[in-house]
């Protein structure tokens, strides 16, 4: 028991420095009894003394391995309002939440303190076992001991003990103060709002719709599809990508349920789970829809996809969706299967000459020159963020000469030349002289698994097995034609992948395992000499090859971030959107009610990515099927005999949630419990004090502080 | 930044090989500089780098030593280094900057120091030339455009940018972002242009110019190869001359010429300059004057493009 001697010396110490060094400090002290004692004071039902319970957990060893657990409980008892302290080996399993009950209700406790984990983790579990045991769920504060601490100073025991009893007495400090709080229950919106129509986001809206939920599909480009309307075949299965995904993109434009809205963006959102307001950009398109035009009084008018007025527009630009390579007008669509059948006007290119207007004639009257950007508003109860990804600019790894090489072109450029409904009828040709190759280098990981800082740390997950399919593809449609794969090792993870792995290997692809160093251009042949070193071999490679496809890595499309902040969504370092938890909770993000599907959560291939938009669809449908959510008691309240009506808390509050009214002839401030989010903002600036955060109430929090401070010497 | 305040006067490394084989290189170095701004000041007392390829891979401790000693000559000067080889900037500056940012490494070397009554404290910067050339802060593109009296007009040039100046790319520092480019860097280029020449891309630019790390010393048929296919490259796009900003490697490409034809019978007779004597040139300096006599390949053919 040396330790328990040494830590509160430690403590006085502490204390005389903040005497002497920081007088300002101790008048926090001095205040601090005084809102104690009120703090029960809007509230006030009860004052009865507290009783708190202080319940330890070893986690096995992951917190019980790194500190003296004997030590930290012995300090709790001599803690103020510490009735009972106990330990567990796991407070969260089912005999140690008994504990805790049998505790509450043999010691009378007033409030519960557990020491575990964080709160992330297991704070909706001790709530319910509070509750279970008689008290509110409110009476209880976490001391978290693992992540904060155990996990960080797994060597330093004697630094750990000292820091658990300083995290045991600050959460007492807290629970001794807290307050019954009673959540609220409110209505779900019967609306579902999808963000993205790629096959995550289609395949989330189906089963959306299919629930019968009222589905919102906003889709920035102008036909739903995503990447996967672009790809040629499928792996491992080689199915054809368009004739598996158009009978999707078809049902999404026939349901009843969803409406789909291309070409548009959402623009902002407000509210909260199950009251979304979401305002929709839908960008003028300058094209009627039949219905758009009926709406005007041009009754059978508006664009029935005939593409009249594309063969007299002389404006010539490069068709994105085939990577370039093909030429588009200023009005198009980008593919012959798109959904919706309807003509986009690209405004940045378009002359307005008004040739297309004369070619659609005065019956259909679609298109519209003089179109502007309308805003939508919609209410949706949950929504399913599906973003997508771009393909990382690969002439940033300059030593491969993308960009200056012309045979060296992407895995996207190659699914475009090898699609019978590609710029080249399926016919894979050299960009130099559309000579057919006979050699074609495929180099893989090219800006994956990139450590250099110029392309990404993480694997992109598909390329392995989409460079497998192409080599194929090759070897299928080309007679002779030899793909040499550079692969780091070929992740081939999936249901029959490695069967597909042996395959190709089979059908003759040669596989170099070494990273491709650079890449050089014969400028007399334009072919491509690829400078590797053959890891299995241990030797130099120097290979001439007729073309180059680098596997380029993926990345966030560049709106994902504007998207995800509107829908208070974080991002992990790389860019993808974050889960609510890695394993646990791989479709739900920290805001409730907004979930997260397909590649925009992280790289990964399209059964996997139908896989995740049917989870989000079905766990973005359960509040709205339950028909209403609890919302934490964590609002903000008006003590109404202090607030002076000043308004300066209405202006500062970033979620609308708060307003002036007058009331017994005398301004105050109202708030609108279920718009507040608990920010703190008002409360923290209100000049008065007339403003009670609760669970993070002022007497609550520095009480916290003090405890901390003045190591429980209150 | 270095504390020493002053942006137009260093103190000038020459290093070994300038010096010895190239010394139009020192001339024109101190003269150009000057017109565009710049003094150049010697430092007395400097001994070798020392060679990055040669001393690094032996014993580390020594490269530290001797290259702090040369950094604590010119922090007595309180002015910055500047240096015209990218070896020499190989090891001045990044030991300079190991230095600064690890304080064991330093303790160690200040141990070393001590028995020759020398400090290094950290207070100065190491610039290569041609960094100080393009970079606008100290001189720039477009001064050095304006400093041309004689314009190169219609000669070829080609860049051989060398290795130490601008890799290991994840230990260099530059303010200009283009000069951290190690795969396909277009800034030397920029110069050449500058100074009314045509710069010309070939292939494999970046390619060694097959004499670092060692690899002349050791095994210079080896050596000599990669020259050999540089050459080959180099008289592919008609280049008129190759420019250097290291008189290491315009040893290997000019002598190396000579070395080749005893070695394997091919013949080259590509002039290669250092960048400051092409400066020099353009700036109306005579070919005596830059000392290209001395230079192992004759510069005449070129000479006569651009006189």
């Amino acid at each position: 028991m040396a330790e328990k001697k040494k830590a509160p010396a430690k403590k006085t110490e502490k204390k005389q420095d903040m005497k002497k060094e920081a007088p300002v400090k101790q008048e926090v002290k001095k205040q601090a009894p005084a809102p104690a004692a009120k703090a029960a004071a809007p509230g006030a039902t009860t004052k009865q003394e507290a009783r708190i319970g202080v319940f330890i957990c070893h986690c096995g060893t992951n917190i019980a391995g790194s500190m003296d657990i004997p030590a930290v409980q012995d300090y709790a008892k001599t803690l103020p309002n510490v009735a009972y302290v106990d330990n567990y080996k796991y407070m969260c399993s089912m005999p140690g939440q008994s504990v805790i009950n049998k505790a509450v209700k043999e010691q009378k406790l007033t409030g519960v303190v557990v020491a575990a984990c964080s709160p992330r983790l297991h704070e909706p579990t001790f709530r319910t076992a509070t509750k279970e045991a008689g008290l509110n769920p409110f009476r209880f504060e976490m001391a978290n001991i693992r992540e904060q601490n155990s996990w960080v100073h797994m060597h330093d025991r004697e630094g750990s003990t000292a820091k658990a009893k300083d995290a045991i007495r600050i959460a007492v400090a807290k629970a001794a103060l807290l307050q019954d709080l009673f959540p609220k229950s409110v209505p779900v919106e019967k609306a579902a709002m999808v963000v993205g129509a790629g096959v995550a986001g289609m395949q989330a809206a189906l089963d959306l719709a299919s629930a019968g939920i009222k589905t919102y599909l906003i889709e920035s480009d102008m036909s739903i599809g995503g990447r996967m309307s672009q790809l040629d075949k499928t792996f491992p299965t080689l199915d054809c990508s368009q004739c598996i995904l158009t009978p999707k993109m078809v049902d999404v434009g026939r349901s009843q349920n969803i409406e789909l809205m291309t070409w548009s963006e959402v623009d902002s959102v407000e509210g909260y789970i199950g009251n979304f307001d979401v305002t929709i950009r839908k960008k003028a398109r300058g094209v009627m829809t039949p219905a758009q035009a009926e709406a005007k009084g041009i009754v059978g008018g508006g664009c029935n996809g005939c593409g009249d007025c594309e063969n007299v527009c002389p404006v010539i630009k490069p068709n994105e969706f085939e990577v370039g390579m093909k030429p588009r007008k200023a009005i198009y669509i980008n593919h012959p299967q798109v959904v919706p059948l309807i003509y986009t006007i690209d405004f940045k290119a378009c002359v307005k000459c008004g040739l297309c207007v004369t070619a659609c004639g005065p019956e259909k009257r679609a298109i519209d020159l003089e179109a502007k950007d309308e805003f939508v508003k919609v209410k949706v109860g949950t929504a399913i963020l599906a973003t997508g990804y771009d393909i990382f600019p690969i002439e940033k790894k300059e030593e491969w000469g993308y960009k200056r090489h012309e045979n060296v072109i992407t895995s996207l450029e190659f699914e475009r030349l090898i699609c019978a409904s590609g710029p080249t009828g399926g016919h894979l040709v050299r960009p130099s002289d559309g000579e057919t190759p006979k050699r074609v280098a495929f180099v893989l990981c090219a800006g994956s698994r990139d450590n250099t800082g110029v392309g990404k740390p993480y694997c992109s997950r598909f390329c392995c097995m989409y460079s497998l399919k192409h080599a194929h593809q090759i070897i299928e449609k080309i007679p002779g034609c030899i793909p040499y794969i550079f692969y780091m090792d070929i992740r081939s993870f999936g249901k029959a992948y490695e069967e597909f792995y042996y395959r190709i290997q089979d059908e003759g692809a040669k596989f170099i395992r070494g990273r491709v160093a650079n890449i050089l251009e014969d400028p007399a042949t334009k072919n491509l000499h690829v400078f590797a070193d053959d890891t299995l071999l241990d030797r130099p490679v120097d290979m001439e090859v007729d073309m180059v496809v680098l596997a380029a890595a993926i990345e966030p499309k560049p709106d994902t971030n504007r998207t995800r902040k509107l829908f208070g969504v974080s991002c992990s370092q790389d860019g993808w959107l974050l889960e609510a938890h890695p394993k646990l909770n791989p479709c739900g993000t920290t805001t409730a009610g907004v979930f997260l599907a397909g590649v925009c959560q992280g790289p990964k291939d399209i059964p996997d990515t139908v896989a995740q938009a049917e989870g989000a669809a079905s766990a973005a449908s359960i509040p709205i099927h339950k028909g209403e959510v609890e919302l934490e008691p964590y609002f903000a309240t008006c003590i109404e005999e202090k607030c002076a009506g000043c308004g300066m808390c209405v202006n500062l509050c970033p979620y609308s949630a708060l307003a002036l009214i007058e009331k017994d002839g005398k301004k105050v401030m109202q708030v609108t419990e279920a718009k507040c989010k608990g920010c703190g903002t008002c409360g923290g600036f209100c000049p008065g004090g007339a403003i009670w955060m609760n669970h993070f109430a002022t007497p609550q929090v520095v009480a916290q502080i003090d405890a901390f401070l003045l190591g429980g010497e209150q | 930044m270095s504390e020493t305040g002053a942006n137009n006067k260093f103190a000038f490394y020459l290093g070994c090989i300038a010096p010895n084989r190239y010394p139009g290189v020192e001339s024109a170095s101190i003269k150009a500089m000057k017109k565009l701004g710049v003094e150049l000041v010697p430092l007395k007392g400097a001994s070798c780098c020392p060679a990055p390829g040669a001393f690094g891979s032996i014993d580390l401790n020594v490269w530290y030593a001797m290259a702090a000693r040369n950094l604590v000559l010119a922090e007595q000067m309180k002015m910055d280094i500047a240096l015209v080889c990218n070896g020499c900037y190989k090891s001045i500056w990044e030991v300079n900057h190991k230095l600064k940012h690890n304080k064991d490494l330093r303790d160690g070397v200040n141990e070393v120091l001590k028995e020759i009554d020398m400090e290094y404290k950290g207070s100065i910067n190491v610039y290569h030339t041609a960094e100080l050339l393009y970079n606008d802060k100290f001189i720039g593109v477009e001064k050095v455009r304006d400093s041309v009296t004689n314009p190169l007009k219609g000669a070829r040039i080609a860049v051989h940018y060398g290795c130490h100046l601008t890799k290991p790319h994840k230990d260099r520092e530059f303010e200009k972002e283009v000069m951290l480019n190690t795969e396909n860097p277009t800034w030397m280029e920029e110069l050449v242009a500058a100074l009314g020449a045509t710069p010309v891309e070939y292939r494999n630019k970046m390619q060694c110019c097959g004499a670092g790390g060692g690899v002349r010393g050791y095994d210079i048929v080896h050596a000599l190869d990669i020259t050999n296919e540089k050459l080959y490259n180099l008289e592919a796009v008609k280049a008129d001359a190759l420019t250097d900003i290291c008189p290491f490697c315009q040893l290997q490409f000019d002598r190396g010429q000579i070395e080749i034809k005893e070695k394997f019978g091919v013949t080259h007779s590509l002039p290669v300059l250092h960048f400051a004597e092409l400066l020099g040139l353009a700036q109306g300096m005579s070919p005596q004057e830059l000392g290209l006599d001395l230079h192992g390949i004759s510069c005449e053919s070129f000479l006569k493009k651009v006189l």
